[in-house]
C-alpha cells in the first residue's frame, strides 16, 4: 500500500527541484481529498434529506400544524371558511417560505454544500443544546468533549494495550495464552453495547459497585478532583464495555502482522547477528511496520470523533453518538450535517498528514507523482 | 589438528500437523581451517535446516534439537542463548541469506546494517570508525563505498548479495555458511558473485560452508563435498574425488546426471523421488532407488571410511559386502 503513493528510482531521468515536486505533490493531494470531503458531504446531504422526501415530510408537519393553530384559535373560527382557508394557506406559504421550501430541494443542496464545507453549520430546526443554543455548532461543542473523553480514553488505551499483548504473544506463538486469545477473537462480533447491557447488569444491578450510567453524579461532587473521581467511576463500564468487545480482536490481528514481520529474511538475519531479542523486535520488525501502525492509530483516533450511538445511550453518556440520534429521529438535518463536515475534515486532514508521515518513515516513499521515472 | 567445525549426530526435528518432520537427522561433517565444504543436496533433502541448526536459527516449530556442534573444540551446544548471542553469534560463526529480495531490513541504510555488528560486539566507540570499518569492508567485496548511505531497495540483487557478504565478513569471523548465496541471481551475476567468493577465500582464509543444490557451484568453490539425502550425510570427502569418483551409489547417480563441457555421453536421469521426511525408511534411505541395494540395506548403513579421506554411509564398503559377494 505505501508503495503505491509512487516507488521511484533514485538514479536517472529528468529531476524537478525536490521542493516544487513536493509543493505539486501535496496541492495535488489536497485537491484529490477536498473533492472526496465535497463529494462525501453531499452524499450525507442527499441522505439525511432522504433525496428530498424530508420536506414533504416536512410540509404535511407544517400543514398539521396549521390546521391545528387554526382550529384552536377562537378568532378564527369566527371568521367566514373561505376566509378562514385563505388565511391557512398564507400561513402555510409564509413558514413554507420561512424553511425554504418553496424553492426545489437540488437547488438548495448546493447552499446547504456550500455552508457545510465554510463550516457555516447554523441552526437547528428542532434541537437544542444542551446550554439552550440553536447553534449547530453549539450543540456539537457541547457535546464533543464527553464523547472524546470516553472514545479517545478507549482508544490509547487499547491501542497500545493491544499493540503490547500482540508482541508478547507473536514472541510466544503457540502458546497457551496465544492459543486463547485466538479462541477469544470472535467475541468481537458482538458490539459493545452488547457488552456493556452485561455489565451494568452484573456491576450496577448486581453488585451495586458502579453507577448505571451517565457521566457524573448528580448533583455534581463539589471540588475538581472529587468531580474527576466521579466522571472516572462512570468512566469504568462504558471503557470496559469497549475494551471486551475488541481487545481479543485487535490482538488477534496484530499478533498475525507481527508473525507475519517477523518471518521476513532479515528479522533471521538480524538473529544471526547476535541483535538482543528486544532490538531485533525494535528495529526489525516494529520499524518496517511503522507506517501500518501510525495508519491504524491514526484513523482509530479519528474514529473516536463521531461516538457510538447505541453505547452512548446504554450508558446513557451525553455524548454526540446521542445528539445524532436524536437528530436522525427529528429530521434535523443541519445537526447530521455539521457533525459528518467535522468528521470528514478531520479524515481528510488525517490522511493528508499521514502521506507525508510514510514519506518521513518509510524511505522506499519517495514523495512524487509518478510521472518522475 | 582438530578442524575448525565439527558436527556429530546433528538432529533437528519440527513439529507439523502431520507429525515431525526429521530434517536433519543424525548428521556428521567437518569443516577444516581454511577449506570451503560444500553441503550439496537436493530441494527439501534438510541442507537449509542444517546451516540453521548449525548457527541455532531455530524456526518456532521445533520438536527436537540435539547433537554436539564443536567449533574450535568448543561444544556450542552446550552455551545458553545469551552467552551463544554474544560469544558466537556473527564473531565466530556467521551467514550470508539466500539471495532474496528481503534479507536487509528495508528502511535502515546499507552501511548502517553493515556496522550494526561492529556496534553490537564492541569493535567500534565513534562514528567514523564504523564509517571506516563498512567502506573497507564494502571495498572488499567490490561495493563502491558511498552505496553506505543507500537504502537496499536502491541497490540491484547482485549488489544487494554482496553486502550480505561484506555484512557476514565485517567481523573476521571463523566460519562463514553461505546458504545458497546465488541463487535468485541471474547467471552473470551468479558467476560474479563466485569469482567474488574465490578471491575472498584466497584473501582471507576464512572457513566456508556453502549450502547448495548445484554441483556446478560446488565444483567451483569447494575443497570439500557433503552429500546430503534425506536428512543425512551421505558421502563426505575431498570434492575432487567427488566430482571425478563418487563413492555413494546416490552420488554415482547425480554425478551421471550431469553432463561436464567434456564429456560426449546423454545425462542419466536418477528415477524416483527422495523419501519422505515425515517418516523416512529404517535403513538406507537411498535403498529404495538404489541400483546396486543388497540384504543389509534394510539396516542403518554405518559411516565407512574411505581411501584418501573422508566417509560414505553405505553398506556397500563393509565388511558385510565382502561377505555377500
Amino acid at each position: 500500500m505505501a508503495q503505491a503513493v509512487a516507488v521511484t528510482a533514485p538514479r536517472g531521468g529528468v529531476r524537478q527541484h525536490p521542493a516544487a515536486r513536493v509543493l505539486l505533490y501535496a496541492v495535488t493531494r489536497l485537491v484529490a481529498l477536498l473533492t472526496a470531503v465535497v463529494v462525501g458531504v453531499y452524499l450525507t446531504i442527499l441522505v439525511a434529506n432522504m433525496g428530498g422526501y424530508v420536506d414533504q415530510i416536512k410540509r404535511a408537519e407544517i400543514r398539521e400544524q396549521v390546521a391545528l393553530a387554526v382550529s384552536l384559535n377562537e378568532q378564527m373560527q369566527r371568521l367566514p371558511a373561505d376566509v378562514r382557508e385563505r388565511v391557512a394557506e398564507q400561513m402555510i406559504r409564509n413558514e413554507e417560505r420561512r424553511l425554504g421550501l418553496d424553492r426545489p430541494f437540488l437547488s438548495r443542496s448546493v447552499g446547504y454544500l456550500r455552508d457545510a464545507l465554510l463550516l457555516r453549520l447554523g441552526f437547528a430546526e428542532r434541537m437544542t443544546s444542551d446550554t439552550g443554543s440553536r447553534l449547530v455548532r453549539q450543540i456539537i461543542l457541547d457535546r464533543l468533549p464527553a464523547t472524546l473523553l470516553l472514545f479517545l480514553s478507549a482508544q490509547l488505551l487499547l491501542f497500545f494495550a493491544s499493540v503490547a499483548a500482540a508482541l508478547a504473544l507473536s514472541r510466544r506463538y503457540g502458546s497457551p495464552a496465544d492459543r486463547l486469545v485466538v479462541a477469544l477473537a470472535p467475541t468481537s462480533a458482538a458490539p459493545a453495547w452488547f457488552y456493556g447491557i452485561f455489565l451494568i447488569l452484573v456491576f450496577a444491578a448486581g453488585l451495586r459497585w458502579l453507577p448505571f450510567g451517565g457521566m457524573v453524579d448528580a448533583p455534581p461532587p463539589e471540588g475538581k478532583l472529587a468531580y474527576a473521581a466521579s466522571v472516572l467511576k462512570h468512566m469504568v463500564l462504558p471503557l470496559a464495555s469497549l475494551a471486551l468487545s475488541s481487545i481479543f480482536l485487535s490482538v488477534y490481528a496484530w499478533r498475525t502482522f507481527f508473525l507475519i514481520f517477523s518471518s521476513e529474511d532479515y528479522v533471521e538475519l538480524a538473529r544471526a547477528k547476535g541483535l538482543p531479542g528486544r532490538l531485533v523486535e525494535r528495529r526489525y520488525i516494529l520499524r518496517p511496520a511503522l507506517p501500518t501502525i501510525l495508519t491504524s492509530f491514526a484513523l482509530g483516533l479519528i474514529g473516536a470523533w463521531t461516538g457510538a450511538i447505541v453505547l452512548e445511550t446504554v450508558f446513557n453518556w451525553p455524548g454526540l453518538g446521542r445528539a445524532l440520534y436524536q437528530a436522525v429521529g427529528l429530521y434535523d438535518t443541519p445537526v447530521i450535517v455539521g457533525s459528518t463536515i467535522l468528521y470528514a475534515y478531520l479524515l481528510a486532514v488525517t490522511v493528508f498528514a499521514l502521506d507525508i508521515v510514510y514519506a518521513v518513515v518509510d524511505p522506499r516513499v519517495k514523495v512524487g507523482l509518478g510521472g518522475e521515472r | 589438528m582438530a578442524p575448525l567445525l565439527r558436527v556429530e549426530e546433528l538432529r533437528l526435528y519440527f513439529r507439523t500437523a502431520a507429525g515431525p518432520v526429521r530434517a536433519v537427522d543424525g548428521v556428521y561433517l567437518e569443516v577444516g581451517r581454511g577449506r570451503t565444504v560444500a553441503v550439496l543436496g537436493e530441494s527439501g533433502c534438510g541442507k537449509t535446516s542444517l546451516a540453521r541448526a548449525i548457527l541455532r536459527l531455530l524456526p518456532r516449530n521445533v520438536a527436537h534439537y540435539s547433537g554436539r556442534v564443536l567449533l574450535d573444540g568448543e561444544d556450542l551446544m552446550d552455551l545458553p542463548e545469551e552467552q551463544f548471542r554474544q560469544e558466537v553469534r556473527w564473531v565466530r560463526l556467521s551467514l550470508v541469506p539466500q539471495a532474496a529480495m528481503n534479507s536487509l531490513n528495508p528502511v535502515l541504510r546499507v552501511g548502517d546494517q553493515v556496522a550494526e555488528p561492529l556496534w553490537l560486539h564492541g569493535r567500534v566507540r565513534r562514528p567514523e570508525e564504523a564509517r571506516d570499518h563498512v567502506a573497507e569492508a564494502l571495498r572488499r567485496v567490490g561495493v563502491p563505498t558511498e552505496f553506505a548511505d543507500r537504502y537496499p531497495f536502491e541497490l540491484s540483487g547482485g549488489m544487494r548479495q554482496r553486502v550480505a557478504i561484506a555484512m557476514a565478513l565485517v567481523l573476521r569471523p571463523q566460519l562463514v555458511v553461505l546458504d545458497e548465496p546465488t541463487s535468485a541471481l541471474d547467471v552473470l551475476t551468479q558467476a560474479n558473485l563466485l569469482n567474488l567468493l574465490k578471491t575472498l577465500r584466497w584473501e582471507l582464509g576464512t572457513s566456508f560452508l556453502l549450502i547448495t543444490h548445484d554441483v556446478a557451484t560446488a565444483s567451483e568453490l569447494a575443497d570439500d563435498v557433503a552429500l546430503m539425502y534425506a536428512g543425512q550425510i551421505v558421502e563426505f570427502g575431498p570434492a575432487e574425488r567427488f566430482l571425478t569418483e563418487p563413492t555413494h551409489p546416490y552420488a554415482q547417480a547425480l554425478r551421471a546426471s550431469v553432463v561436464g563441457l567434456r564429456e560426449e555421453r546423454a545425462p542419466q536421469p536418477l528415477p524416483g523421488r527422495p523419501p519422505s521426511l515425515l517418516n523416512p525408511p529404517a535403513g538406507c534411505r537411498f535403498a529404495e532407488r538404489c541400483p546396486a541395494r543388497f540384504d543389509p540395506c534394510g539396516q542403518a548403513p554405518p559411516l565407512v571410511p574411505v581411501e584418501g579421506g573422508g566417509r560414505v554411509m553405505c553398506w556397500l564398503y563393509t565388511q558385510e559386502a565382502s561377505h555377500a559377494r
